[in-house]
């Protein structure tokens, strides 16, 4: 059957006394991007690395096709918030290290580096170090390393929030022209990745997502799930101009703002 | 890259160092020197001979001892003892950093011995290395200067791969890395400026060494011509080894200097 790529079961964790969040369910389709909103520290990085095995849960599951996740899997990658690039490596090499490390053969490797520097916009700059280049350019690096794994779930943490409000309008534009467009994400595929975006940014999470998973301060809780009900392909820029898209902030702020104030 | 995106600063470039290298770096520092050197000259004839010489008579000393073949063949002797005392330090140092860095039991067994160790002063250890090697040929010196430097190498390992960030380990994790590559893309290269600043450490430690060995063990190389002229008051001639000490140091620091910028280019903005 499964449609759903990742189902989220009854997923719990506590760090000591505290519990970060309980009872948690959740699932995210194929071709899907599920953004999950909340307030700092609500567990929304805590909740996507148990999404891909990095910290154990103390109740529930996470399933990735069917399979219950115990460790990081080949068909699953992740971008960072703290960009978590290796300063010693060049952007190609960055970009070649998860597919190098899937056991590709060389020529495979180096085409799909290639490609995907060219897909996030970075031809030229494959010889750079990460220092050399912006927070901006830095992250496409991470966004290829990851994309060039050709995933089934992609994982984004935050991608964007260590970025300036500027750049990261930019790479918002830049990851839905990626995501939707037929340049290559999934060669070969029908349906793009499943994407599951943590982000704090009410803005970001309706223009990036499908569904956005609204939660509350801790203990986390679902609090609501939203449709974004505005037609792909989008832009930044086209779904703020979009007549819902003044709703759905509204209505997504006024969820967060019960518990944050 | 958008020009939107090219305007925006980056966190990244702040972080730049304080002093850029700027060609007329070299004219102050050759010029500050310079500057010493003439006061030295002029002030040295008023003070007794014995003790103080101008630069000149240094100079002209350092030319008699070079010309009577003295200078080269101690400096063969010394520069032998130094150069495989400090690549033993830095294998061992390595190695028992890395290892001690990254295992619990190894830290637990290494860490009272290196931190006693590295308490006594290297130089109260000297007799004992004399003993040990019975004073002959090249072997007590070379470990006397082994003894200087593997402890800043040392510990300067550990704390790398201890300080190793946790953000790229789990990357590492995040993208299935086997035990071989996380050793090879992350734990080494990020330790590597910590391995490198231990051994620019041990190099001034390791010539102390050198020099301390070859007054009580050997009675060989630069530090026994140091005693040698200083026994019969020939300071002029006391001083060459000195002052080549002196540009020992500072040629193999600069040769680490160049070594890190070679293995190590990422580098280059933070110091």
């Amino acid at each position: 059957m499964s449609s759903e790529r990742i189902v989220v079961q009854g997923a719990g964790k506590h760090f000591g006394a505290v519990t970060v969040f309980e009872g948690l369910d959740l699932a995210v389709r194929d071709g899907e991007t599920v953004c999950i909103l909340g307030p700092s520290g609500c567990g929304k990085t805590t909740l996507l690395r148990a999404m891909h095995g990095l910290v154990p849960l103390d109740g529930g599951r996470v399933l990735v096709d069917d399979t219950v996740v115990s460790g990081p899997r080949r068909n699953v990658a992740m971008v960072f918030q703290h960009f978590g690039l290796m300063p010693w490596k060049r952007v190609r090499e960055n970009v070649a290290y998860g597919v190098e490390l899937a056991g590709l053969p060389k020529e495979a490797v180096a085409e799909r580096v290639e490609r995907y520097i060219a897909l996030v916009g970075l031809k030229g700059f494959e010889r750079h170090y990460p220092y050399q280049l912006s927070g901006g350019m830095q992250q496409r690096v991470g966004l290829a390393r990851a994309l060039a794994l050709e995933p089934d779930v992609l994982l984004m943490d935050e991608p964007f929030g260590s970025l300036d409000a500027l750049t990261r309008e930019v790479l918002q534009d830049e990851l839905l022209r990626i995501y939707q467009g037929s340049q290559g994400v999934g060669n070969g595929r029908k349906t793009p990745p499943a994407m599951v975006f943590i982000t704090h940014s009410i803005e970001e999470s309706i223009a990036l997502g499908d569904r956005i998973v609204v939660m509350s301060a801790r203990p986390a809780q679902v609090r609501e799930i939203l449709s974004v009900d505005v037609p792909r392909p989008r832009t930044v820029a086209s779904v703020v101009a979009h007549p819902r898209f003044v709703e759905l902030r509204d209505h997504c702020w006024s969820l967060l703002r019960e518990r944050v104030a | 890259m958008t020009v939107r995106e090219a305007r925006a600063q980056v966190p990244g470039s702040a972080r730049r160092r304080l002093f850029r290298p700027r060609p007329g770096d070299w004219g102050v520092r050759v010029g500050s020197i310079a500057v010493l050197l003439l006061i030295w000259e002029f002030l040295a004839p008023g003070w007794n001979p014995l003790i103080i010489r101008p630069p000149s008579a240094i100079a002209k000393a350092f030319v008699e001892l070079v010309q009577n073949g003295e200078l080269q063949a101690a400096l063969v002797i010394s520069l032998r003892a130094f150069v495989a005392g400090l690549a033993i330090a830095i294998v061992i140092g390595v190695f028992l950093g890395i290892v001690t860095g990254r295992w619990r039991f190894a830290y637990n067994a290494f860490d009272p011995l290196v931190s006693a160790l590295y308490s006594v002063p290297s130089v109260a250890l000297i007799p004992l290395i004399g003993f040990i090697f019975k004073f002959q040929g090249d072997a007590p010196r070379v470990a006397a200067v082994a003894l200087f430097c593997v402890f800043p190498v040392l510990i300067n390992t550990q704390q790398g791969v201890r300080n190793v960030d946790r953000g790229l380990l789990e990357v590492a994790r995040a993208f299935n890395t086997s035990e071989r590559r996380l050793w090879t893309d992350v734990i080494i290269p990020s330790s590597l400026p910590f391995m490198l600043a231990g051994i620019r450490l041990s190099i001034g430690r390791g010539l102390i060494g050198m020099i301390v060995a070859e007054f009580f063990i050997g009675l060989v190389g630069l530090g026994y011509l140091i005693i040698q002229y200083g026994n019969v008051f020939r300071i002029d001639r006391m001083f060459v080894p000195v002052i080549v000490v002196a540009a020992l140091g500072i040629i193999f620091m600069g040769l680490v200097q160049w070594l890190e910028g070679r293995v190590a280019p990422w580098l280059r903005r933070e110091q």
